[in-house]
């Protein structure tokens, strides 16, 4: 059934009162459920409104929580005041331009990499490298004038948002490389490829963080060490690329074989058959798993708190653990849960989008 | 937990027999810091109430935080550049030292027996006593906890806690009634509500709770009593003794300048005019305090310049300068019936 169905039924559908009363009311028994219902939702609507809106207190002037003593409802004023600790970390305070503007590069470039106009391999191997050089001489600062920030003092939001981007960006070619490998016919490779998917899906993703930041230092040599944000971000993608490649490996096998063998036939080379006609219905096919794998993994970044670095959580939880603040954790907690659903909603909505664009429901 | 433990075992053991690829050298902490230029000291990966707490712009602040601040002070002068506070889960504390990310471990870590010995770690003296004592409503009217005698008691079941208030009460000839509940949230609730005249925790613990989850603090107090205390050191990497030595007198330091009177404000007249010849000698007016450790004869001077004695620290982050109020009690000089006494300088 098309759209345009659907909207000449609607159009010559029942008027508003009628279709309410055979939705709601149709029976002595659907009106009192109706009722007892409807009344319920104003009910929760009203308190969760009274206690957000109606009663809460949104500012301080003077930066204590004096102005919460006695109230009923949230107390927005730790948001007002604790704000940018939760948003920035404990990135110097004099500093925290520069981690807004890193943090906005990198949320550009991850729209802008939704744009249908970058997806080609280059373009969007450009984008991401310049996007990834503005984040990190933002951050790291040391030239240019710039103070310099060690890593381990990058935190909040924008940490989270750079773990989460590079993991994806670390992962998803890995990922692709594991799907093809364990695809391979040599046993040797898709026997190894296999087991290593396998090995690092059934480890936890906390003992995995624990092992890249905590155990690394005593088996790499020193010159191979990097900085602990860097090992953390590789055990994030090696974590997301075995999900991942299992996704794709799906996608893949989900091609009629014949697919395959027309383009053989044709002569083309395993790379082009593999970038121009595989994977690229391979991911199409493989899109609403993809959608879900980048939702969860964007909550998975909470975890990194294990291993000492202070996302957004952590500093959420730095920002109400104080004496001062200690009362609010609920408010905290309502705000960093909102800039998670900001974040995991627009995902969605975007997973959609494509969806919609490359017609995948219409199979 | 327990999950935990196993980790940490089995991460303690690779560091353990792994080779150390990249290791701080044994017996070389201080040289390997002051290259480095700054010391790197533990901070927690959130806040733990008046410990490690992070103020509006970021900036690390509580007790553990200043013992932090402290010893940058006494090796660098100053702690504004020395000092890398690195965010720290408990259970990265081990490995994080072992693999040479942190210098030292200030982080309300307890003294024992496993740690001191299965997973190579050194223990400072204790900086602090994480004493356990009851919380009474103020009704009771009760001062010590012999003033219980025929209360009620709310407490977790199966917990240390419960089995050190009933040792005291059979020691000490006083009768309570433990009322058990099943988790924590529930025994504190029922104390809260007026179930039990009294309840039971770290003192700290309670002093937390006291300031932030009590409506009016005045309602309850702290009981001076000390059911039991867990000694809390700084952590180093075992062998580097000097490294100790430099944690175990800066803590004396701290101490010798609460006993003799010896505060931030009047350090510099204390130095000109020192009082005593330990004083003289701790402030570096006459030398010999710095070159044994490997510091400047005027290091104790600094500390104490920036962040003051024993005292003031504590009065800052957990007592009266603070929200919490916490009373010294146990964890004062023996002189005023605690149990903290500085080592002697000679």
């Amino acid at each position: 059934m098309t759209a345009l169905d659907h909207a000449e039924i609607r159009a010559m559908g029942p008027s508003l009162t009628e279709s309410l009363r055979r939705r709601y009311f149709s029976s002595p028994g659907n009106t009192a459920i109706s009722l007892v219902g409807g009344a319920l939702l104003l009910w929760i609507v009203w308190t969760v409104l009274n206690w957000a809106v109606f009663k809460s207190v949104w500012t301080t002037p003077d930066g204590t929580s004096e102005v919460c003593k006695g109230i009923d409802g949230a107390c927005w004023a730790v948001i007002h005041q604790r704000g940018r600790l939760i948003i920035f970390g404990l990135f110097p305070y004099e500093e925290q331009w520069r981690s807004t503007l890193a943090c906005v590069a990198m949320l550009i470039t991850a729209i802008l990499s939704c744009v249908p106009w970058f997806w080609n391999a280059l373009r969007l191997a450009m984008l991401w490298v310049v996007g990834f050089a503005i984040f990190y001489i933002l951050m790291r600062g040391g030239f240019l004038g710039l103070l310099s920030v060690r890593p381990s003092e990058w935190g909040g939001l924008t940490l989270t948002v750079f773990i989460y981007a590079a993991g994806i960006l670390v992962g998803m070619p890995m990922a692709i490389a594991f799907a093809l490998l364990r695809r391979s016919e040599l046993p040797v490779i898709s026997g190894f490829i296999a087991g290593l998917i396998d090995g690092v899906r059934s480890l936890p993703l906390i003992t995995i963080l624990f092992a890249a930041a905590l155990i690394m230092p005593f088996i790499l040599p020193g010159w191979l060490q990097g900085d602990k944000i860097w090992r953390v971000i590789f055990g994030f993608g090696l974590f997301f690329a075995a999900y991942q490649a299992e996704i794709i490996r799906s996608g893949i096998q989900a091609l009629p074989v014949g697919q395959e063998e027309a383009a053989k036939a044709l002569g083309m080379s395993y790379f082009h058959r593999t970038t121009r006609i595989i994977l690229p219905q391979a991911f199409r096919n493989a899109l609403p798993p993809t959608i879900n794998q980048f939702v969860i993994t964007f909550k998975e970044t909470s975890l990194v708190v294990i291993v000492g670095f202070f996302e957004v959580l952590a500093s959420g939880n730095a920002a109400y653990g104080s004496g001062e603040w200690s009362f609010a954790y609920v408010e905290v907690y309502v705000f960093v849960g909102l800039i998670y659903y900001v974040f995991v909603f627009s995902l969605s909505r975007y997973g959609a989008y494509l969806e919609r664009r490359m017609r995948v429901g219409q199979h | 937990m327990t999950n935990w433990k196993t980790i940490i075992a089995c991460i303690s053991a690779t560091a353990f027999f792994a080779p150390m690829a990249a290791q701080a050298e044994i017996g070389s902490t201080l040289a390997g810091v002051k290259e480095r230029g700054a010391l790197s000291c533990t901070g927690h990966n959130g806040s733990y109430l008046g410990l490690a707490e992070v103020d509006d712009k970021g900036n690390w602040q509580g007790f553990d935080i200043d013992l932090c601040k402290a010893m940058a002070t006494a090796i660098f002068g100053t702690h504004e550049g020395h000092l890398n506070i690195q965010p720290t889960s408990w259970a990265q504390r081990w490995p994080s030292i072992q693999s040479g990310e942190l210098d030292i471990i200030i982080k309300s870590s307890g003294w024992t027996f496993s740690r001191d010995t299965d997973i190579g770690m050194q223990f400072s003296r204790p900086y602090l006593m994480a004493s356990i004592n009851y919380m009474a409503s103020a009704d009771t009217g009760a001062e010590s906890a012999a003033d219980l005698d025929g209360g009620t008691l709310c407490v977790q079941t199966g917990t240390t806690t419960e089995r050190n208030a009933v040792e005291h009460a059979a020691a000490n000839g006083y009768d309570i009634e433990v009322v058990p509940f099943e988790k924590t949230e529930e025994a504190k609730a029922a104390f809260l509500s007026g179930r039990c005249d009294a309840y039971i925790e770290w003192d700290l613990q309670l002093a937390v709770m006291r300031a932030t989850e009590i409506e009016n603090p005045d309602d309850f107090v702290i009981l001076p009593d000390s059911l039991s205390a867990e000694p809390v050191a700084m952590v180093v990497r075992q062998g580097d003794d000097n490294w100790v030595d430099i944690a175990n007198w800066l803590l004396s330091a701290l101490m010798i300048a609460e006993k003799s009177g010896v505060t931030s404000a009047n350090v510099d007249e204390m130095k000109a005019n020192p009082p005593t010849p330990s004083v003289a000698k701790l402030l570096g007016a006459t030398p010999g305090f710095g070159g044994q450790l490997g510091l400047e004869d005027d290091w104790a001077y600094n500390v104490i310049k920036t962040h003051g004695n024993y005292s003031e620290i504590w009065e800052r982050n957990l007592g009266n300068g603070s929200p919490y109020g916490l009373a010294r009690n146990v964890n004062g000089l023996i002189r005023d019936g605690g149990i903290m006494f500085p080592l002697v300088l000679d």
